[in-house]
């Protein structure tokens, strides 16, 4: 306990903090700048000066740790003095240029100077010019203005970890600026905007376009691009959204953002957005009504559904819609169109991983608290880059790193290249087996648990198969370095699910998750993956992770729901695709996703869903997919209507409605809509109502409301049963795959500005990063005589693509990587996939190309 | 008196180990490592030695500071980034005397348990460098720095930090991060470099001068030692005498020795027997002196009551052809261009106060600057980072409180009388 007298009052202090943080536990405010809550004290304002009994100097209230019988005044004659003389240095330069600031209103210098400053200026010298910067497409500099606190020089080196900007010059003549000059180069987190208390960096998203005064609604919200749901807070001013921001510590997040939840909202004001239904007549999508469109969609299903029974109607669900929205679709799916054929993208990746990690270590294996990895002695990712996937995920990360952890990493994570300790890059496609051979080796030292009989089997399998020497160089160090730590997480990413063998790689993580008892992290680029499994949107389970194939689960929601379930499990995403194209499968319902653009092997996706009798879209925009569509539905996105959201910790957040939209209508109300006219009604007036359902007819929800989710901390297990049980026996594991000795091979990259069909119609994002690149080695780029920005032509079996090559040293075998971002240059227009017999995620392996200078 | 410091520098070969040896070198560290490491440092707290950077704090206790700490390693660093205007004692060490400062390293690396040196010399003394580097591979070559020195076990290595040429990395905490690696800023104290130096590990930075002290000390020991100069701060010191004196140079003298002694015996008088104006006695940021106060003591303790700073013994003498407005903006401007940039009052106020002195210098210096002047200082005195902003501010107002009619002349007849002067 450390007692001691701030301004004659007694403070008692529980642990040792600064002179600032004791003042403000006693509710005294001591006037700062340079100080900010996210960073390290820095004590270069001199503003928070204050007297301490015999200490010869003012100290700086920032830095001084209190400590036992301590005397401190924090106003006084002297301490106002010096205020307003810091305040005067500060302005002598300024331009004084508040009625033309953006930041006037909310500037941390100016609310300073009104309470402190001088009100008249002795300053008759020439001011130092510094030209405002606006060479950056997002970030405009206004050197003028700069206090030199550093907060966003220390932001992007102590928190983000980009390292990307500095204080150049010295003395009077320190600015900041990026290391790569004029523009950035950058992470365009933009976290340095957050903490400039002044006008020194701005947003030019909406520079000059609005006063924060006139902000005439804030609303606390979820982001709306991964699957980490960062907390932010939208500024809306007459039904616009003017500004996307955090508010320190809160949320997920606790105040930072990434270049996407911060940058990317823009694509929800896009004149591209779908207006009014769009029906197809004489082979064209043409404008129509809701009710003729929803008739015809009624009607067209009805149809089917008597023609050829429920199981020629499927639904391909959204990780970008709410669980309300999702937990409508599947309902409608199962009730009124008779099909458990329901699925989404996430069979991709994350609904493939999660299915095969519950089965084999429980339900909620998954539900690992992000804070937590900063906790970790090791982390251990592998399968991606969490820093370009999940971006604030990744920043714990780092900052794990930075509190001493070690980072060891399989495969490739640029964005952990300063942070890693131990690194291992396989050969080619041998990245499941080093997994495996990893698995192995650590049992060997460790031994098997015995709690899990048939993962311990699967494990000593594994030993058998591997030979004791490890055959990768830094494999060892990497296995001694889980083997050693106390308390390992476990990051895993779905490039490694994307394999014609990924399931492998699940069981080696799961086989590692398990004999390390570590805490496992799944990557998640939608923001409603988890959620989505959880309301049903899978084929084989119902509300709550529940099995359809367990009778009493299934007649337990047939009540509740007044009517009957089918009782065989549906088929997977790709298996639909399938069925489409061999006539199985008649009528599709799609909600929020393009599966044309989005699904590797694009042209065959098309060639697919081209074949289906009756196919209906609902989206926010005429994607790829709803062009090929029979009708389209406009839907609402996100600020424009209200639900929640499950992210990867499985934590679930209130999004909320911001501003209203000018056409379109909620993805349930829709539903809803279309399954009143097929004779099934859904009794929802507003959004919660489902919520409300969801809580009484789930077990995994029990009792939940969203006046108990807005608390923020709503996290497994809620209050509801999670289910207990495992799997009975191991699949099948295939087989290792051969060498693969071609030339360059292609792959999917995952960058950090983009998402995809919303991404590319947010502006900034677009003018951070305008088109696709073929990303190459050091080692393809002499191989092929190419410099950076040359021109070239991707081929490959099922197709070709112009883009320019991008030098990335980070690669270091031979992949070539592009991104699956960009209209009408995805990769997975290039790719060709074969379905993982486990898991039914499409494997994206061994895809020959040619690359030649266009 | 007997030189110490200076022993030998006549010699054109004195940078050399053998010549160095053949005038006694290297004896004392062989005496050294024959002690316990803690009577080592009994016999420098004998000694009373009290830094020579300028801040003249005792040496022994920063020792002992560092050896309190458990951590290791301790890093051993050695401040020959000698840039204070008007210094320049450390410079005929460097060049002349290297394996002086080598076995007071070595001497000081022993009694401290530390295994690793740096030299950070500043950036503008490139011949030091070469001779350094010459220096520490003769030591490597003669068993004096290595795994087992003279067989003893003993464990040193040295290397040489060249500095880009800030003056703020004199400043301890400025040159760790410099060596770090990183650009030169102070840090925050506490923790002090002694606990959180260098790589977080603790840090011991001396000067030159102070380090190489410690081969005399252990040579005649600290008790004998403590009778040299000054009671209160014992032992020789050498002094840098620049401007208008007939003998300017670096002399060493014993701590203590009056400064109009400096000046008038030593240095030979003012040149061509002008008349006295000022004395900086300490290096720039030392307050100046008029003609009527330099029959004062140089040491650490006297200086202040005589109303300056023994600061790190750089004696300027100015005679009546000086025009102190305009050394108080040539000084400015010294410190506005060195200054870091890291806190505020010092940042702008140098900036400021060197404008006013610009135009004040230039003729269009207007009624109420002088108290303008005064009221920066003020303002910056005491409320900034590390002491660069208050040594400017210091020499503001000192110059302001002994020539203030200079200044007043210069506002009210708009212009500098002296300026075609030199």
């Amino acid at each position: 306990m450390i007692t001691l007298t701030i301004n004659e009052k007694e403070v008692t202090l529980d642990k040792p903090v600064s002179i600032l943080e004791a003042a403000r536990q006693a509710g005294i405010k001591i006037p700062t700048l340079c100080y900010h809550e996210a960073l390290k004290p820095y004590g270069g304002c001199r503003l928070c000066v204050v007297e301490v009994e015999r200490m010869p100097r003012l100290q700086s209230a920032c830095t001084l740790m209190a400590a036992d019988g301590m005397v401190v005044t924090t106003e006084s004659e002297v301490i106002s003095k010096v205020r307003r003389g810091i305040l005067e240095f500060l302005l002598i330069n300024h331009p004084l240029d508040c009625p033309y600031c953006d930041k006037a209103g909310e500037c941390e210098l100016q609310d300073l100077v009104n309470k402190y400053g001088p009100t008249v200026g002795r300053y008759k010298e020439e001011k130092r010019k510094v030209p405002e910067s606006h060479k950056d497409q997002i970030l405009a500099r206004n050197m003028e203005r700069c206090v030199v606190c550093t907060r966003c020089v220390r932001m992007c080196n102590d928190v983000q970890g980009a390292s990307a900007i500095t204080i150049i010059g010295r003395g009077d003549r320190s600015r900041m600026e990026p290391f790569s000059s004029a523009s950035f180069n950058c992470e365009y987190c933009g976290n340095c905007l957050t903490v400039c208390p002044v006008g020194a960096i701005l947003s030019r998203l909406y520079i000059h376009s609005f006063r924060p005064w006139q902000v005439d609604k804030e609303v606390e919200t979820i982001c709306s691009y991964c699957g980490v749901g960062c907390s932010l807070v939208v500024q809306v001013r007459d039904d616009s959204i003017k500004r996307v921001i955090p508010e320190m510590g809160l949320g997920v997040n606790k105040g930072l953002l990434c270049s996407r939840g911060r940058f990317g909202y823009e694509y929800i004001n896009s004149r591209e957005r779908l207006k009014t239904p769009l029906v197809k007549k004489n082979g064209r999508l043409e404008e129509s009504t809701w009710s003729e469109a929803l008739n015809l969609v009624a009607e067209k299903l009805s149809e089917i559904k008597k023609g050829e029974g429920g199981s020629a109607i499927a639904g391909i669900a959204s990780p970008r819609c709410s669980n309300e929205d999702n937990y409508a679709f599947q309902k409608f799916m199962r009730m009124v169109c008779g099909s458990n054929n329901i699925d989404s993208v996430s069979r991709t990746g994350f609904a493939a991983a999660q299915k095969f990690f519950e089965a084999l270590l429980g339900q909620g294996i998954t539900a690992n608290i992000i804070e937590g990895l900063k906790n970790s002695e090791v982390i251990f990712v592998v399968g991606g880059d969490p820093t370009s996937v999940n971006p604030i995920l990744g920043l714990s990360i780092r900052e794990a790193s930075r509190r001493g952890a070690k980072i060891i990493v399989l495969g490739n994570a640029k964005g952990l290249d300063r942070f890693k300790n131990v690194q291992v890059i396989p050969p080619v496609f041998k990245d499941v087996d080093a997994l495996e051979e990893l698995l192995a080796g650590v049992s060997r030292v460790k031994g098997v648990r015995g709690e899990k009989l048939d993962i311990d089997q699967g494990i000593r399998a594994l030993s058998e198969k591997y030979s004791e020497k490890m055959s990768l160089d830094g494999l060892e160090e990497l296995k001694y370095a889980l083997l050693d730590s106390p308390s390992t997480s476990i990051v895993f990413g779905m490039d490694l699910v994307q394999r014609a063998n990924g399931h492998r790689a699940i069981f080696a993580v799961a086989g590692l998750t398990y004999l390390l008892e570590a805490r496992l992290y799944l990557l998640s680029d939608r923001p409603n993956e988890q959620g989505l499994i959880d309301v049903g949107c899978v084929p084989d389970m119902l509300p709550g992770g529940r099995p359809l194939n367990i009778h009493d689960f299934k007649t337990k929601f047939e009540t509740a729901w007044g009517g009957s379930i089918p009782d065989k499990d549906g088929v997977t995403l790709l298996e639909i695709i399938e069925g489409a194209r061999n006539n199985d499968i008649k009528a599709l319902y799609i909600m929020g996703e393009n599966p044309v653009f989005n699904l590797p092997d694009g042209p065959f996706i098309k060639d697919a869903l081209g074949s289906l009798d009756f196919l209906v879209v609902q989206d926010i925009f005429l994607t790829e997919t709803a062009e090929i569509a029979d009708v389209v539905l406009p839907a609402l996105g996100w600020s424009e209507k209200s639900g929640t959201y499950t992210n990867l910790e499985r934590r679930i957040q209130l999004q909320k409605k911001a501003v209203n939209a000018s056409s379109g209508m909620e993805d349930w109300k829709i539903i809803s809509e279309v399954s009143g006219k097929m004779g099934y009604k859904m009794a929802y007036s507003e959004v919660e109502d489902i919520m409300d359902e969801i809580a009484e007819v789930s077990p995994l929800y029990r009792d939940l409301s969203y006046r108990e989710i807005a608390k923020g901390n709503c996290l497994w297990p809620y209050h509801g049963e999670p289910l207990r049980g495992e799997i009975h026996e191991l699949p099948a594991m295939a087989e290792s795959a051969g060498n693969y000795g071609s030339d360059f091979y292609l792959a999917l990259e995952k960058p950090l500005f983009h998402s995809g069909t919303l991404s590319r119609r947010s502006q900034a994002l677009m003018k951070i990063c305008p088109e696709p690149t073929l990303k190459i080695s050091g080692a393809a780029a002499e191989k092929l005589g190419m410099q950076d920005g040359d021109r070239v032509k991707v081929s490959t079996s099922t197709g070709s693509s112009e883009v320019s090559v991008s030098i990335d040293e980070s690669i270091k075998d031979n992949r070539v990587l592009l991104s699956n971002n960009f209209e009408g240059r995805g990769v997975f227009s290039l790719l060709t996939y074969k379905l993982d017999p486990v898991t039914k995620a499409p494997g994206i392996e061994g895809c020959e190309v040619e690359i030649q200078k266009g | 008196m007997e030189k110490f410091l200076l022993k030998n520098i006549e010699n054109p070969d004195s940078a050399d180990i053998n010549e160095y040896l053949k005038a006694g070198g290297y004896k004392s560290l062989s005496k050294a490592l024959g002690i316990e490491p803690k009577d080592v440092v009994e016999e420098v707290k004998n000694s009373g030695l009290r830094g020579r950077g300028g801040a003249g704090f005792p040496t022994a206790m920063k020792w002992k500071f560092a050896m309190a700490d458990p951590k290791f390693p301790k890093y051993l660093i050695c401040n020959a980034d000698e840039g204070e205007p008007g210094t320049f004692k450390d410079r005929p060490i460097l060049e002349k005397n290297p394996h002086l400062l080598i076995e007071g390293m070595l001497i000081s690396g022993y009694a401290l348990g530390s295994e690793f040196g740096y030299i950070y010399l500043r950036g503008e003394y490139p011949d030091a460098n070469d001779i350094l580097n010459g220096a520490i591979k003769q030591a490597y070559e003669k068993n004096y720095l290595g795994d087992n020195i003279l067989g003893k076990g003993v464990k040193f290595h040295l290397s040489v930090h060249q500095g880009a040429g800030a003056y703020i990395c004199g400043e301890e905490t400025a040159l760790i991060e410099s060596i770090e690696g990183k650009k030169g800023q102070p840090r925050n104290k506490p923790p002090f470099p002694v606990n959180v130096g260098a790589w977080s590990m603790p840090t011991i930075v001396n000067n030159v001068e102070t380090l190489s002290n410690l081969p005399y000390i252990i040579e005649i020991g600290g008790e004998a030692y403590s009778k040299i100069g000054s009671n209160e701060c014992p032992g020789p010191k050498l002094f840098s005498i620049s401007g208008h004196v007939e003998r300017p140079g670096v002399y060493e003298l014993p701590m203590g020795i009056s400064l109009k002694d400096i000046i008038y015996n030593h240095a030979g008088g003012i040149k061509n027997n002008a008349k006295l104006k000022a004395v900086i006695p300490g290096g720039i940021s030392t307050p100046v002196l008029p003609p009527d106060s330099i029959d004062c003591a140089m040491d650490f303790v006297s200086m202040p009551k005589a109303g300056s700073m023994l600061g790190s013994g750089a004696v300027i003498v100015m005679d009546d052809s000086v025009c102190m407005v305009k050394v108080t903006h040539r000084a400015l401007k010294f410190f506005e261009h060195e200054s870091c940039g890291k806190c505020v009052p010092c940042r702008e106020g140098t900036d400021w106060l060197r404008k006013i002195l610009e135009r004040m210098e230039s003729g269009k210096g207007t009624e109420g600057d002088i108290e303008l002047l005064l009221d920066i200082a003020g303002n910056m005195s005491g409320k900034t980072f590390c002491p660069l902003g208050d040594g400017a501010a210091g020499v503001v107002t000192a110059m302001i409180k002994h020539f203030r009619d200079e200044f007043e002349e210069h506002i009210k007849n708009k212009k500098c009388s002296l300026a075609d002067s030199y």
